[in-house]
């Protein structure tokens, strides 16, 4: 295929599926999307019930922390579900996976440098500066 | 054109599409990778400010109301729960228009890009109730908090027992000062990150209208093809996407 063939036309790009709504390839995929909404549900009425359970029984300390780490894994878990299934990523080349995907790891940095400053800068103030008590 | 895999070699040779999407759909997924450092900024700049707080409003205290059942407090998540299955449920009946869309079903698209826009509106009701409600009840908005004012409320949005500890520690007029200025700033990040989220949510209702009138009207139809459903879904689902990340960060963390 010539260069100008697709950049006349973009719509020769898009291989989408021409399948009959009524067809059975339709309807298990139709299946599949309801299935990830029951996933989605579930996860979050976990977090809800998790959250709920940690406020009445007072968690502290340690236990606060795992329940966080449950909250923060359950968090990627459901976004991942949306951009692999809902948003299709997963159906895409890898290459176009591996360009959205990489970027995003310069977020486990941006994490842990700026909450690490947060929690020195709680300790400074506490340590060093002591006018503010 | 052909829909075979692409050879390794031949991909970056030129001549085709090395991602096999065209390319409004490429850039509709840079405008989100764009987007999503934006909200990540946000989130952790609220967790930065967040752990150089020595006290931080509790979340099951704070948003604890829900309309006619609970208006005063005393249902912790309630109301932020019916939020997030909104949205999930909006996600959902928009992934069912894309993929009625690749069907060609002109009808069954109608139907499911309705039921989206009335998720989106629903959801919207919902944030503006929230923060109506925020106001009324507790008086904040952003600047709340600052020279001492509102400073009654404050014992409300946090842990009891943090606030009874501290005080013993450190004092009444310590923990004050500290509340409000923790207060101030958990007003802040959250009316600005829930508003800029809610503002993604009304722009994405109102592509779905223009895509819903497109679809009426046949334009797609003529076309061959609803790939505009598809790139509006893409910003559709990274809306809720954002929100699985607001709802962790500020409602369960």
């Amino acid at each position: 295929m010539h260069f100008s063939d697709y950049e006349s036309d973009q719509s020769r790009l898009y291989n989408a599926h021409h399948g009959d709504i009524n067809s059975a390839e339709s309807k298990s995929k139709v299946k599949n999307i309801w299935k990830i909404t029951a996933y989605l549900t579930l996860i979050t009425l976990i977090e809800v019930g998790i959250g709920l359970y940690s406020h009445y029984s007072h968690a502290e300390g340690g236990l606060k922390t795992a329940y966080n780490i449950i909250f923060i894994l359950m968090t990627l878990l459901k976004a991942g579900l949306i951009v692999s299934i809902f948003m299709h990523l997963g159906d895409e080349v890898k290459s176009m996976i591996m360009m959205i995907l990489i970027p995003l790891t310069l977020f486990i940095w941006f994490t842990i440098a700026f909450i690490a400053d947060g929690a020195f800068w709680l300790w400074i103030n506490q340590h060093v500066y002591t006018w503010s008590k | 054109m052909s829909t075979a895999a692409i050879d390794k070699k031949q991909a970056w040779g030129g001549g085709q599409s090395p991602f096999q999407l065209s390319y409004g759909k490429i850039m509709m997924w840079f405008f989100l990778m764009s987007d999503a450092f934006t909200f990540g900024a946000f989130l952790i700049s609220y967790g930065t400010t967040r752990f150089a707080s020595v006290l931080w409003p509790d979340s099951n205290e704070v948003f604890a109301s829900f309309p006619w059942f609970a208006p005063n407090g005393g249902a912790p998540m309630a109301f932020v729960s019916l939020m997030t299955f909104i949205l999930i449920i909006s996600s959902v009946t928009m992934v069912l228009a894309v993929h009625a869309g690749h069907c060609n079903d002109k009808k069954q698209v109608i139907k499911w890009m309705l039921w989206t826009i009335l998720g989106g509106i629903a959801f919207l009701s919902c944030q503006a109730w929230e923060w109506m409600h925020l106001f009324h009840h507790n008086g904040t908005l952003w600047g709340s908090f600052r020279n001492g004012e509102g400073a009654e409320v404050l014992p409300h949005l946090f842990n009891h027992s943090h606030i009874a500890a501290l005080t013993a520690k450190e004092g009444a007029e310590f923990v004050t000062r500290e509340s409000a200025d923790a207060a101030h700033k958990f007003f802040n990040f959250f009316f600005s990150i829930t508003g800029f989220h809610g503002a993604h949510v009304a722009s994405g209702v109102v592509l779905n209208i223009i895509i819903l009138l497109n679809t009426i009207n046949g334009t797609y139809e003529k076309r061959g093809h609803y790939e505009m459903v598809e790139k509006v879904g893409l910003y559709w689902h990274f809306v809720d996407l954002v929100w699985v990340f607001v709802f962790t960060c500020f409602y369960l963390l």
